[in-house]
C-alpha cells in the first residue's frame, strides 16, 4: 500500500469511476472503485478511505440508505455524486450525513476542490481560535472580527452566525441546519430571518456584497463559506 | 211564455239561429247539428201557430221552418268547419315552433352531453314521456350506463346494430315493452334513443314531429361527432409535427457538440501540438459539453413542464442571491457581453421557487445573448410594487420582427437568423415556470432598438423591513 490518502468511489457507472480514477491518481490519491453498494460496503470497511464518494442510484442498494449504513461507523467525509438534482434529494442527503452534493455533470476541478476541502475540514478538528480568510479575520476568544485589520461591528446573531459558517467552512449547511443552530428549533420555518441575516453579514465582511466570494449561497439548500 | 203569444215569432227563429251559430263556435259538429235540428222543433212546436203542435198551419210558415232548418245546419257546419281549420293551424304553428324551439337549444348546446340533455328535456316537454339517449364512443361502441336493465340493454344494442326501430309494436323485439329508436346522422350512426315502459294506447311515435324531433337530435350529435374527429386528427396532426420537430432539432442540435467533443478529442489523442492548440481544443470540448449539458437540461424542464405535475416552492429569497448564481453560472457565455444589473435599494425579500426562477432568469440571459452581438449590452432591471416583483430585461441588439413577436414563447419556435446553439425551447420554459408563479411575461421592441422582456411575479410582503432589523 502506498502512503497515498485512499479514496473509494461507489459508482455503477464504468465511465465515471474511470474518470475519476484518473482525476484522482493524478491528484496523488489511491483509489479504490466499487461498482455496487453490497461491494462499497466491503471496500469502505476493508481499505479505510479518508473520503467516500458516493453515486445515489446505485443499482442494488438505494443510495441515501447506503448513506445512512455507512453513516453508523463511518466519520469520515463522504461527498454524494450524483445525477439527482432535485433540492429534495440534496437535502435528505445532508441530513442523512453526506459532507457535500454534486450533480453530474460536474466539473473535475470542483469535484477536486470539494474534496480537499472535505478532507481538510475532517483534519483540523480542532479549531484554531484565531481563523483568517481573505481580509477577514475572526478572534473566536475575544468574540470579535475584523476586516483589513479594522474592528467589525456585528450584533450577537451575525456573529454566531459567522462563527458557524467559519467552523464549517468549505461545506454546505442546509437552511435549516443554520436556523437551528443560530436561532433554535422554533425557528426552522423562518427562513426569512436567515436571508435578512446573511445579507446583513456580507454587507459587512464580503469586498463587494452583490458578489459575494466568501459567504456564497447553494440554490434551495443553504450557503456554504469558502475556505 | 210571453214571446209565444206575440204574433212576431219570426224574430225567435231569428235568435235561434243566433244560439246555433254561437253552439258552433264552440262544440264540434254532432252538437250544432243536435241543436238546430232542437231549435227548428222548438221553434215550430212553440212558436210556429198552432202553438204547442208540430203542425204547420200557413204554407210560407212551413218555407219559413225549411229555410230556417237549412240555414241553422249550413251555418253551423261552416263555422265548425273553420273552426277546425284554425285549430289545425294552430297545431301545425305550435309543431313548428317546437321543432324550431329544439333546433335552436340543439345548436346552442356545444358537446354530445349538453344535446343529450336538451333533446331529453324537450321530448318530455313535447310529448310527455322521458327518454334514454345512448351515444357511441367515436369507436362505433355504444356507451352504456351501468345502471341500464339487460332488456333495456338488449334492445339498445339491437337497435344500434339493425339501425331499426326495436322493441313494444314493431317487428322486432315486439314483446319487450320498451321502444328504442335509431338516432342515424348524415353519415354516422350516433346512438339510440330508447323509451322504457311504452304504455299499448301512447302512440307518441306516430306524432309527425316525433321523427322530426329524432333527425334533428341524431343531426345535432352527429355535428359533435364530426367536429371531435376534426379535432382529434388536428391534435394528432399538431403532436405529429411537435416529434418531427423535436427530433429534427434534437439531432442537430445535439450532433454539434458532439461533433466538436469527438473532432477535439481525437486531434488531442493522434496529433502532437503545442500548448497552446492543446488548450483551445480543451477549450472547445468544455464549451461543447456544457451546450450538450444546456439541452438536456432544457429539455428536462420542457417535460417537467409537460407533465403537469411542476410544484412550486416558493420560500423566501435575496433577489440579490438569484441573479448572483444565473450571473456565475453564466459567466463563461457572458464573457464577451457587458451585463449591467439594477436592484432597487429597498427591494424586499421575495417568495419564489429558486430553481424555477433561476431558469427563467438564465433562459432569458441566455436567449438576449444569442441574439445579439458580441459586446452588446444585456441589462436587468428588479424593482417592486404592491404584491409584486418586475424583472426587466432588455438588450440592445436587433430585437425580434414583428411577426415573430407573438410566437417566441411558443414550444420549437426558433427566429430564423438566430445563431445556432437551441431548440427553441427556453422562451417557452421560462413562460411556463413564470406562469407557474402565477405571474406574467412580456416581450416588446424597445423603441430604442433591442428587445425588452418584462416579468411580472406577485409576491407576498414579508413580515422583516428590508434589512433594517439588528
Amino acid at each position: 500500500m502506498t502512503d497515498q490518502p485512499t479514496i473509494l468511489i461507489i459508482d455503477d457507472e464504468l465511465q465515471i469511476r474511470r474518470l475519476l480514477e484518473i482525476t484522482l491518481s493524478a491528484n496523488s490519491f489511491n483509489v479504490v472503485a466499487s461498482s455496487t453498494g453490497k461491494k462499497g460496503l466491503v471496500d469502505a470497511a476493508t481499505h479505510h478511505p479518508v473520503l467516500i464518494i458516493l453515486d445515489l442510484g446505485l443499482p442494488d442498494i438505494d443510495g441515501q440508505e447506503m448513506l445512512k449504513d455507512l453513516r453508523r461507523w463511518y466519520s469520515r467525509p463522504i461527498i454524494i455524486l450524483s445525477v439527482r438534482d432535485s433540492e429534495d434529494e440534496i437535502i435528505r442527503a445532508l441530513d442523512n450525513g453526506a459532507n457535500d452534493y454534486l450533480t453530474k455533470p460536474f466539473r473535475g476541478g470542483e469535484l477536486l476542490a470539494r474534496i480537499r476541502a472535505a478532507i481538510r475540514l475532517n483534519e483540523n478538528r480542532n479549531d484554531l481560535p484565531i481563523a483568517e480568510f481573505g481580509s477577514i479575520t475572526l478572534d473566536m476568544v475575544n468574540h470579535s472580527v475584523y476586516k483589513n485589520g479594522e474592528l467589525l461591528k456585528l450584533t450577537s446573531t451575525e456573529y454566531s452566525l459567522l462563527c458557524l459558517f467559519v467552523k464549517n467552512r468549505g461545506r454546505v449547511l442546509t437552511h435549516q441546519y443554520i436556523l437551528k443552530e443560530v436561532w433554535g428549533y422554533g425557528y426552522l420555518q423562518q427562513t426569512q430571518y436567515l436571508r435578512v441575516f446573511v445579507a446583513q453579514l456580507r454587507k459587512k465582511i464580503e469586498e463587494n456584497p452583490s458578489k459575494p466570494t466568501l459567504l456564497t449561497t447553494e440554490s434551495g439548500i443553504g450557503y456554504r463559506f469558502v475556505d | 211564455m210571453p214571446l209565444a203569444k206575440t204574433e212576431s215569432y219570426h224574430l225567435v227563429s231569428f235568435i235561434l239561429l243566433f244560439v246555433v251559430s254561437f253552439i258552433a263556435t264552440m262544440f264540434k259538429l254532432g252538437p250544432v247539428l243536435l241543436a238546430s235540428s232542437v231549435s227548428a222543433l222548438a221553434w215550430n212546436y212553440y212558436f210556429i201557430p198552432p202553438h204547442y203542435t208540430f203542425h204547420i198551419a200557413q204554407t210560407d210558415d212551413i218555407l219559413i221552418f225549411g229555410l230556417f232548418f237549412i240555414i241553422a245546419l249550413l251555418n253551423g257546419i261552416l263555422t265548425t268547419r273553420i273552426r277546425r281549420q284554425e285549430q289545425l293551424v294552430r297545431e301545425r304553428e305550435a309543431r313548428t315552433n317546437d321543432l324550431l324551439q329544439l333546433t335552436k337549444l340543439l345548436a346552442r348546446a356545444g358537446h354530445s352531453s349538453e344535446i343529450t340533455d336538451v333533446a331529453i328535456s324537450q321530448i318530455s316537454q313535447r310529448f310527455g314521456i322521458t327518454p334514454q339517449i345512448y351515444i357511441q364512443d367515436g369507436n362505433n361502441n355504444l356507451v352504456l350506463s351501468e345502471t341500464i336493465t339487460p332488456d333495456i340493454s338488449e334492445i339498445v344494442q339491437l337497435t344500434f346494430r339493425n339501425q331499426q326501430c326495436t322493441g313494444a309494436g314493431t317487428s322486432y323485439q315486439s314483446h319487450s315493452n320498451h321502444k328504442a329508436f335509431p338516432l342515424t346522422g348524415a353519415s354516422i350512426n350516433t346512438g339510440v334513443l330508447v323509451v322504457s315502459h311504452v304504455l299499448s294506447e301512447s302512440n307518441f311515435d306516430q306524432n309527425p314531429l316525433w321523427d322530426a324531433f329524432l333527425v334533428q337530435i341524431a343531426n345535432a350529435l352527429e355535428r359533435d361527432f364530426l367536429s371531435r374527429i376534426a379535432q382529434k386528427a388536428s391534435f394528432l396532426d399538431e403532436s405529429a409535427r411537435l416529434y418531427r420537430t423535436l427530433f429534427n432539432s434534437i439531432s442537430h442540435e445535439f450532433r454539434i457538440p458532439v461533433a466538436t467533443i469527438m473532432g477535439a478529442s481525437d486531434t488531442l489523442l493522434n496529433e502532437t501540438h503545442n500548448g497552446e492548440i492543446r488548450l483551445e481544443l480543451y477549450n472547445e470540448i468544455n464549451t461543447a459539453s456544457r451546450r450538450l449539458n444546456r439541452l438536456i437540461g432544457n429539455l428536462l424542464n420542457m417535460s417537467r413542464l409537460e407533465s403537469g405535475f411542476l410544484s412550486v416552492r416558493r420560500d423566501w429569497h435575496d433577489i440579490n442571491d438569484l441573479i448572483n448564481k444565473v450571473t456565475n453560472e453564466l459567466e463563461e457565455e457572458l464573457k464577451y457581453f457587458n451585463i449591467i444589473i439594477l436592484v432597487a435599494d429597498d427591494m424586499p425579500l421575495v417568495k419564489i421557487d429558486f430553481g424555477l426562477m433561476e431558469q427563467v432568469l438564465y433562459n432569458l440571459i441566455i436567449n438576449a445573448s444569442q441574439h445579439t452581438a458580441d459586446n452588446s449590452e444585456i441589462e436587468l432591471l428588479v424593482s417592486h410594487n404592491i404584491g409584486e416583483m418586475i424583472i426587466t430585461i432588455n438588450d440592445n441588439g436587433s430585437g425580434f420582427p414583428p411577426e415573430g413577436l407573438e410566437h417566441v414563447f411558443d414550444k420549437f419556435y426558433r427566429i430564423n437568423d438566430s445563431k445556432p446553439g437551441g431548440l427553441g425551447l427556453g422562451l417557452s420554459i421560462a413562460k411556463g415556470f413564470v406562469e407557474a408563479h402565477g405571474g406574467k411575461i412580456h416581450l416588446e421592441n424597445r423603441k430604442e432598438g433591442g428587445a425588452c422582456f418584462t416579468i411580472w411575479i406577485p409576491t407576498e410582503d414579508p413580515y422583516i423591513e428590508q434589512l433594517q432589523t439588528t
